[in-house]
């Protein structure tokens, strides 16, 4: 099938149950509650190697955060509860609470909570104190520029996905990038998903197992431009480069809706920027538990 | 009016208590047992249709039209719905309440949401004395919920409460948060004489007060985030009852520091 130019593989992106949650990091202004959320979300760009998945969701009005300052909503995703929540505690404790003028609140409704406070909270040495409000409890941990605020739980959701990509393969290196960048951006505007590669795209596609005992993962040789005469290769000829898009998200249907926009965006530029083909990684189906076929998307 | 209507028959000569009206009112043969519910406190038995004219059904809406501050218990273990009250009510209203909202369109007497557990009580009017107070033998006093009142209260508000909110929009009287474990207690009015003594956790806010016990020491002005959030909260909760959001910057006394001294006075006028 071609679209715009562009063939569209007959396959699917295979991805998988995760469990996930969701942080609203608020500041004194837009740029300090970015820098405290960006901070948070360093090296979460895979759970096999970072422990969890993190991005950032959207910006939040002021007008939308419990204490009526700019925020930015954060979402955090790992294998299971149980890996989660050091994560988050971790993250909180060394970016969020170290972050001038920082407070963090629950960003995700949900009936199953991780206790997002335990930890930061001790920080306070005994000075902290709970106020709840409500149904909802928080706590004042005292720092060097006034209180950190920090709610006691967030909303944990086990129906999470992870692992929604797109693979889009060209044959100009710096047009494919752009032409990725805007399915990126087109992908930011779905909630409830991340994108938690940097910049959204991912270089280094992996393949499950190596040669080397002990490395779960390895470059995805089948589409690595470089190899294409030494290896069973999925490129064609004039392939330059291949940029992947990793999605996560709080549902199967955000995930699903991310990929169908980050798929209308690609296509609509077509391949005036280099953009050939477009694909989804799978492991033959038989691994994950959601599968996302490329033709059901472009409906 | 709809629901359970109870009319003031006369002016009442004595006390009487309606704190068991709730659950009576709840049970599935109310209608014809309701006007049979013992509320006397005296050697006489009075019976609740003795006093008012009982009509409508249980449901979730309970109106008392007409009452004084002769009547006590009133909306005592509201566990959801709404009562409303026209006219003043004696001690104790809202005891026990867990859940829904109670108006009482007049003043109430001392006592008001003593083991307040959740839910709304507004009164247009004043309060007495020991406003969410524990009461003696009792561990807590109120442990949640939001009270608001739009005159004054007497003094001791707060006595052992734990958690909750009580917004008073006139002065609150002497020794307001004495003992108090955790909570608020929030006056456009100011406070009375020695506002927290024995205070261990919660937050006392207000304009000033009378005079300040010396075991609460001052921390500065501060623009805290957690009086944000509090703002947004009321806002939310009360609606038009809200009281006017915090100035940017209060001045923080830390205390009471005869005890652990983890609570707090926040004096919006620095």
């Amino acid at each position: 099938m071609k679209v715009n130019g562009v063939a569209i593989d007959d396959t699917f992106a295979e991805a998988f149950g995760m469990s996930g949650t969701g942080l609203v990091i608020t500041a004194d202004t837009a740029k300090w509650a970015r820098i405290a959320a960006e901070t948070m979300c360093g090296f979460g760009t895979s759970v096999i190697g970072c422990g969890a998945e993190c991005g950032i969701d959207r910006e939040v009005p002021a007008a939308e955060t419990p204490d009526g300052r700019p925020g930015v909503r954060v979402l955090l995703f790992g294998f299971s509860p149980d890996s989660l929540l050091p994560q988050l505690r971790n993250r909180v404790g060394q970016c969020v609470l170290t972050s001038p003028g920082s407070a963090c609140f629950n960003g995700l409704d949900a009936e199953t909570t991780l206790a997002l406070s335990a930890g930061p909270r001790f920080f306070g040495d005994g000075w902290q104190t709970a106020k709840r409000l409500g149904k909802r409890r928080y706590w004042r941990v005292p720092v060097m520029d006034g209180e950190f605020v920090i709610e006691d739980k967030c909303g944990l959701t086990t129906d999470g996905v992870g692992g929604g990509n797109l693979l889009l393969i060209g044959s100009d290196r710096a047009g494919l990038l752009e032409t990725t960048e805007a399915a990126v951006a087109a992908i930011a505007k779905i909630p409830d998903v991340i994108t938690p590669f940097p910049g959204g795209i991912v270089r280094s596609g992996s393949k499950v197992g190596s040669k080397y005992k002990g490395a779960v993962a390895s470059t995805n040789d089948a589409f690595c431009p470089t190899l294409r005469g030494a290896t069973r290769s999925e490129l064609e000829p004039g392939t330059i480069a291949v940029l992947e898009i990793v999605i996560d998200g709080l549902t199967s249907a955000a995930v699903a809706s991310a990929m169908r926009a980050g798929l209308a965006a690609a296509t609509s530029i077509g391949t005036a920027k280099g953009l050939t083909r477009i694909s989804a990684g799978n492991y033959g189906g038989k691994l994950g538990q959601h599968h996302y076929h490329l033709k059901d998307l472009l409906a | 009016m709809s629901g359970l209507v109870l009319r003031l028959r006369a002016p009442l000569d004595e006390r009487i208590d309606l704190s068991g009206l709730v659950a009576a009112a709840r049970a599935p043969s109310a209608a014809t047992t309701l006007a049979r519910l013992p509320v006397g406190g005296g050697r006489q038995p009075i019976e609740l249709g003795d006093v008012f004219h009982v009509s409508g059904d249980g449901g979730d809406r309970i109106v008392i039209d007409g009452s004084s501050g002769l009547v006590d218990g009133v909306g005592a273990g509201l566990d959801g719905g709404e009562m409303i009250v026209e006219g003043d009510v004696g001690q104790g209203a809202a005891r026990g309440m867990r859940a829904g909202r109670l108006d009482i369109r007049g003043s109430s007497g001392h006592h008001l949401a003593s083991g307040l557990r959740g839910g709304v009580v507004a009164v247009t009017g004043s309060a007495g004395d020991l406003l969410g107070a524990a009461l003696p033998g009792e561990r807590f006093g109120m442990a949640g919920g939001t009270v608001v009142v739009g005159g004054g209260i007497g003094a001791r508000a707060g006595d052992r409460m734990r958690r909750g909110t009580i917004v008073v929009h006139g002065k609150v009287g002497a020794a307001a948060g004495a003992r108090m474990m955790g909570g608020t207690i929030w006056t456009d009015g100011g406070f009375g004489d020695g506002p927290g003594p024995l205070l261990r956790r919660g937050t006392l806010i207000g304009a000033a007060a009378a005079r300040l016990l010396a075991t609460f020491g001052d921390c500065g002005a501060h623009d805290m985030v957690v009086l944000r959030i509090l703002n947004r909260h009321l806002a939310t909760t009360l609606g038009p009852l809200a009281p006017r959001p915090l100035p940017a910057k209060v001045r923080r006394l830390a205390g009471d520091l005869a005890t652990i001294g983890k609570g707090e006075i926040l004096l919006t006028a620095t």
